[in-house]
């Protein structure tokens, strides 16, 4: 296990934003603590599923491995150097490196520009591939890569022609053009239609196995996970509550967040209704973290001690973690 | 469904940005108000350049002019008769309508070029820049922009040039607010996101993602900037601030007014210029109206338009079950010379008291128009060419307006999809429950409806403080539950339910799923579930409606839809969803898209994506097959017909 | 401290920022600009030495702009060492705040006492012309939204375009040129020689002349409030809890009384507040076209006559009157919305 160098590492990584300037009156700004203390390493060629709810962090952790926003606190060393304290030149030769595939494919492509032209750009940024025709051969591969083919079909296309599954692919292959090792994948198929799902899916694991890519695969879809990540990581309120081997947690899992998680999931088999486990109310607000375990307030077996001491993580088998209390023996 | 929704099945909506010029003038050319406009404008721009040649007299020589001159009426020698001073005023309108074009475009370049930066930028950079430059904008806003005018002029020299700087420095405001928000929202797309991440910097951003989605809207300003301009610059001069050395339209007007035409009686060289002005402006105000309607295209269409007429079928006779849709076909009708869009063919269903049905299908499938057509809720487009809907024996297609009216909400009521847009949000949600038992139950105790309110409420799991709280104030999942709280009202027979769940996180789902459950048992509710989502079919519905491309592909009760699937496109579906149970499971997608509803494949609507299609499949519309005598099971496939 | 308190206070101590700036803004183009008062006031060459000083002693003129600097200008060095409270800046502020706007070159009489009345009647001819062209303006608007896409829709649109398009004061000869063939008054605010009338007559008679400069400007804004109101309902029209409310069976007016109007007049609300500043620039050539004694009559005068101080004293008035007229529609917008108050 030690034989394998971490290509990605981070540790206790926060991300606090301040809400509202400072008041005249005397009220201190409020914090809100969209990413609070996350610690995970990933091996060259791991998919790691991030799942959570929204306001979980998983978005805002995407947004500072990518150098889109700064941490408050904490590392994330990259091919062995902290990326957190980059300048503006190490962060562009960085994105080269870290391509990120966003959720909405309808938002996330120009309008004004032609297929080509959007799966190009990031060349043209990075001043590569400065001869058309090799540029123009670059493109063709990532898109047909994508599995947009005959590519020539697409070039000179523009966004609104396509459907949402092309759109994606579209997506995919501008951040493929600058072969990246590592891929954030924010939610690539929640806008998709259920039959396009799969493919895009498909894709994603197609890829990572021809291109040995390195894939961050954030969702709040538990029900995906399993056919594509090798590992997952459960948020909760800005933090990993449970991470392990894919399958360890789905059939096995030791927090009952992730629990209750799994028991909501609709299974498309009217003869497996079962008891759903579900938690009431709603995530707390990410200002006021709840003392002790933040889960503790919401947790169907929680222990008077799960109000007062923030549990650490706990290997309850091997390479499968959880932060609770009563996992403690 | 929304109008925004319905425009995208006819897609008729053209793009924010026309991708080509070609495309941009094809639209242009077709909006009537841009070409009056811009044929208006360029008359007078050519009159303009033309003046040396058009004028039939030299205006800057006084020679030969006598007193007898003066106020001349129009004639054959002076078109549009003579001013105060003996010129001709159809050679000095000439000459006029370049210097109020002059003043209009050079002022309106500088007012559109300081707005748009201070737009930009602040929109861009945000934080404390964007503070201190809105604050600015705000306070140079609030301050009368002619008044200064006036004043500055009034104590520099009433040049040309000064005009124009005094005109363009000061009319830039609302450029700049409106290209700030512009830039805001075009900020606010992921793709300036992902431009970000691939390594773009902000100068590449401003110049490749911003500001080609900001451009067309400061052209659209522009347009309305040299209208105001030129507005400003003749009331300027007929205050008496013009450049004495130039005669602009509104300088003519204040010399005529000044001296006397009016008890002269000589309209025209008050006219004449007057007109001059208003020409320009309305040609300007023409077409930017038209351009801005040709760059930012709107339905124009609303929810209190008269809808379509109702196509009546021959009266048949309802099954003796709550409710009995019998072949409803709804058609969407943009352009009466174009085919119409079938997005519902021929649907059929019952539904009994404390039933829950669920209708799947992906985005696009014609599930919500249909939900809509059964209340008669359709956009203008929208019109219901054949069926019958039964409700307790009575057809609600055969209904007057007023009779249907009272059906909704108080026999059949609906929970929409992302309640945040289908609360009124300047309205407390305690009142908008409290309005539907007013109209419903006019009878109610009035003391009594707070009660009822806050009983509504507790049933859903709101506590009674947030009662009078707005929508705003609520969270998504709050949103939703209030939502069910007003369609439980006045305790409706049937309710409809349109992917109440689909923008909320998984455990919340769970939470209103188990609330709908928990309600249709204790209140005999019938639920129509509308989603796209097999897994919460399976987990609450009693039967199954799967529709694809406007028809039944498949209707059975839900055992039989998961374990027995006999329609290709159930089959396939299924294949295509995860299914947290067996991880293990390959998921299969389905090549190709749904289709269009405008544009329908001529046989089977599934055939292009079906793996078993064979030749007759693609000329051939299958028909609904009965697959089971006595039990519910309906699917429409050649291939069941053939096996029979 | 609530939300909405603070709301409140914020904006207040914005406009009174704004006020203040306009104050300092007026004091210094005064100064800067090549048009210097002391200088322009008095250039007869009839009079002496000594009198051109009393005179600049009589206007305040003879003392320092403001301590260490000439003007703003900062080549023109002055001392620093004068006193900054014997500055004509500090006079001016200090006059100001006591509601002192100087002497009339033309008059000799304090502007303030020439301008208090004609503030009134600019106030009056503005109300009444707004409140006809909102209230016309939203009715139309109503009616084209509701009837989109039918002759009713596109007459309307047409005719607020026309309107929108006419200079106001050109708009206000024809009318003139019109109402003086019916016999309405052509100028002034009362006919002379009613004051020995009973008040109910002089009322009338105001209303006679009232009548057309308020047509005027009701034709001229009706048309944009029509628009905004036309496009805003529009877009209120399409939105889901219209949906909402006609799936509850509300009855068309139902909707539109209880669900479509205060959505629609919320924008109506900005737009309002954002134009006053453009929409009184309408009436300074509506009144001398009019000969109405308000204030933009009182700066037509004063361009003519070069009277700089009435024309400092109703630049000021109307930009404090604006400000102030600003923030009433901001405050009522923020209490009409629910979601300002919790933002």
């Amino acid at each position: 296990m030690i034989t394998q160098k971490h290509i990605l590492e981070v540790k206790n990584i926060k991300k606090h934003f301040q809400v509202g300037r400072p008041s005249i009156f005397g009220q201190d700004a409020r914090r809100v603590h969209a990413v609070d203390g996350v610690n995970f390493h990933m091996y060259r060629g791991d998919v790691l599923a991030l799942v959570g709810e929204s306001g979980c962090g998983k978005t805002t952790l995407s947004m500072l491995l990518m150098g889109l926003e700064e941490s408050t606190d904490g590392q994330i060393f990259f091919e062995g150097n902290d990326i957190t304290r980059a300048t503006r030149a190490e962060r562009k030769r960085l994105s080269q490196r870290i391509q990120m595939v966003f959720q909405d494919p309808y938002e996330s492509l120009n309008p004004t520009q032609s297929i080509e032209e959007i799966v190009s750009e990031p060349l043209v940024i990075h001043k590569l591939a400065k001869d058309p025709i090799e540029r123009r051969l670059r493109v063709v591969n990532a898109l047909e890569d994508s599995g947009l083919k005959p590519a020539a079909d697409y070039l000179k296309r523009y966004p609104h022609e396509l459907s949402g599954g092309q759109r994606q692919r579209v997506v995919i292959a501008s951040a493929l053009v600058l072969e990246p090792v590592l891929l954030v994948a924010d939610e690539p198929v929640s806008m998709l239609d259920v039959s396009i799902r799969a493919e895009i899916i498909n894709l994603l694991a197609d890829l990572r196995r021809k291109r040995e890519l390195t894939v961050i695969f954030i969702t709040h879809d538990l029900g995906t996970v399993g056919y594509f990540a090798d590992r997952v990581a459960v948020m909760y309120l800005g933090r990993i509550v449970e991470i392990g081997n894919t399958l360890d947690v789905l059939k096995n899992p030791k927090h009952p967040y992730t629990k209750a998680l799994l028991s909501v999931i609709p299974v498309p088999n009217p003869r497996l209704r079962k008891k759903r486990e579900i938690l009431q109310g709603e995530t707390p607000n990410p200002i006021n973290i709840p003392t002790g375990c933040r889960f503790h307030p919401r947790c169907p077996v929680a222990i008077e001690a799960c109000k007062i001491s923030d549990p650490a993580f706990i290997e309850v088998e091997r390479a499968h973690d959880a932060a609770c209390l009563l996992l403690v023996k | 469904m929304t109008i925004q929704a319905a425009s995208e099945l006819l897609d008729t909506k053209t793009v924010a940005s026309p991708t080509s010029f070609a495309n941009f003038w094809n639209e242009f050319s077709k909006n009537k108000m841009a070409v009056v406009g811009l044929s208006m404008l360029l008359v007078m721009i050519v009159a303009a350049l033309l003046s040396p040649i058009l004028a039939s007299h030299d205006i800057f020589t006084s020679e030969g002019i006598t007193s007898a001159d003066v106020y001349q009426a129009p004639s054959a020698e002076h078109w549009f008769g003579t001013d105060d001073a003996g010129k001709d005023v159809y050679s000095s309108f000439l000459y006029g309508a370049g210097v109020s074009l002059i003043v209009g475009f050079f002022a309106a370049f500088i007012s559109i070029v300081i707005g748009g930066v201070i737009g930009i930028v602040s929109g861009f950079y945000g934080g404390r820049v964007e503070a201190s430059l809105m604050r600015f904008t705000d306070v140079m806003m609030v301050i009368p922009d002619l008044p200064l005018m006036v004043v500055i002029i009034a104590l520099t020299k009433p040049s040309l040039f000064n005009i124009i700087l005094v005109i363009g420095l000061l009319g830039w405001t609302t450029t700049a607010r409106i290209v700030r928000s512009q830039t805001l929202s075009v900020k606010s797309h992921k793709f300036v996101l992902r431009a970000r991440a691939i390594g773009g910097g902000n100068p590449h951003i401003i110049r490749h993602h911003i500001l080609p989605l900001v451009l067309p809207l400061m052209v659209v300003q522009a347009v309305l900037v040299i209208s105001t301009a030129i507005i400003n610059e003749s009331t300027l001069s007929f205050l008496g601030l013009g450049d004495p050395t130039t005669a602009s339209w509104g300088q003519m007007l204040y010399f005529a007014f000044q001296r006397g035409a009016m008890s002269a009686g000589a309209t025209w060289a008050l006219a004449v210029p007057g007109f001059g002005i208003l020409w320009v402006v309305l040609g300007l105000t023409l077409f930017g109206q038209g351009l801005e309607q040709v760059l930012n295209p709107k339905l124009g269409s609303h929810h209190l338009m008269a809808g379509r007429p109702i196509v009546k079928s021959e009266a048949g006779k309802s099954a003796d079950v709550l409710l009995d849709v019998q072949e409803l076909s709804i058609h969407y009708i943009d352009n009466e010379n174009k085919a119409p869009a079938r997005a519902v063919e021929k649907v059929s269903f019952t539904l009994k008291e404390g039933e829950l049905i669920g209708l799947v299908g992906e985005s696009g499938c014609g599930k919500t128009t249909l939900m809509l057509g059964l209340l008669r809720l359709l956009p203008e487009a929208g019109q219901i060419v054949g069926g019958h809907v039964y409700f307790a024996g009575n057809d609600l297609m055969a209904m007057s307006e007023s009779q249907i009216a009272d059906v909704r909400w108080k026999d059949i009521s609906i929970v929409f999809q992302g309640a945040m847009n289908a609360l009124n949000p300047v309205r407390t949600v305690g009142d908008q429950i409290a309005e539907a038992i007013i109209k419903h139950i006019p009878e109610f105790p009035k003391e009594n409806i707070n009660a009822r309110v806050l009983q509504l409420l507790d049933l859903v799991g709101i506590n009674a403080q947030q009662k009078d709280n707005y929508p705003h104030e609520y969270s998504g999942g709050m949103r939703q539950r209030a939502m069910i709280a007003m369609a439980l009202a006045c305790n409706p027979r049937v309710i409809i339910a349109d992917e109440p769940t689909t923008a909320l996180d998984v455990m919340i789902q769970a939470q209103i799923l188990e609330l709908l459950d928990d309600l249709r048992k204790k209140l005999k509710l019938a639920i129509i579930f509308v989603t796209h989502d097999l897994g919460i079919v399976a987990e609450i519905c009693d039967s199954v409606l799967v529709m694809y491309g406007g028809v039944t592909a498949e209707y059975a009760n839900v055992d039989t839809i998961y374990n027995a699937p006999k329609h290709p496109y159930t089959q396939e579906l299924l294949k295509a969803f995860p299914d947290l149970t067996i991880p293990e499971k390959k998921l299969t997608s389905i090549p190709g898209y749904p289709p269009k509803l405008n544009n329908l494949p001529a046989g089977c609507r599934f055939a292009p994506r079906c793996p078993l299609a064979f030749a007759r499949c693609h000329t051939e519309q299958p028909a609904l097959h009965s697959l089971k005598n006595g039990d519910l099971h309906l699917a429409s496939c050649h291939l069941l017909e053939e096996s029979k | 401290m609530t939300n909405r308190l603070r709301t409140i206070i914020r904006k207040v101590v914005w406009a009174l920022f704004t006020v203040l700036f306009v104050l300092v803004l007026n004091f210094f183009l005064f100064r800067i600009l090549p048009g210097d008062p002391a200088r322009a006031g008095i250039k007869d060459p009839r009079l002496t030495q000594e009198a051109i000083e009393a005179i600049r002693v009589r206007f305040g003129v003879d003392k320092p702009v403001i301590n260490c600097f000439e003007s703003l200008n900062p080549i023109k060095a002055g001392s620093c060492t004068v006193n900054p409270f014997d500055t004509q800046f500090f006079v001016y502020m200090s006059n100001l705040v006591q509601g002192e706007f100087g002497f009339s070159f033309y008059t000799n009489r304090p502007v303030a006492d020439m301008l208090r009345e004609r503030l009134w009647n600019t106030v009056l001819l503005i109300s009444a012309g707004q409140i006809f062209a909102i209230v016309l303006g939203c009715i139309f608007g109503l009616f084209a939204a509701w009837k989109a896409r039918t002759t009713i829709d596109y007459a309307a649109l047409l005719l607020g375009l026309f309107a929108w398009s006419m200079p106001t004061f050109w708009l206000g000869i024809i009318l003139l040129y019109w109402g003086s063939g019916y016999g309405l008054p052509i100028g002034g605010k009362a006919t002379p020689g009613m004051s020995s009338y009973p008040a109910w007559q002089q009322w009338l008679d105001i209303g006679r002349h009232l009548l057309l400069p308020t047509l005027a400007y009701t034709v001229i804004y009706m048309g944009e409030y029509m628009l905004i109101m036309r496009s805003s309902l529009l877009d209120v029209l399409s939105e889901d809890y219209i949906l909402t409310a006609k799936a509850k069976g509300l009855s068309t007016f139902q909707i539109m009384k209880d669900h479509a109007l205060k959505n629609a007049i919320l924008p109506l609300m900005t737009i309002f507040a954002i134009n006053l500043a453009y929409t009184v620039s309408g009436v300074i050539a509506l009144e001398s076209v009019f000969s109405w004694p308000g204030l933009g009559g009182a700066i037509y005068d004063a361009l003519n006559r070069r009277d700089y101080p009435v024309l400092q004293g109703a630049f000021f008035m109307i930009a404090v009157s604006v400000i102030f007229a600003n923030l009433i529609a901001d405050l009522t917008y923020s209490y009409l919305d629910p979601r300002v108050q919790s933002e």
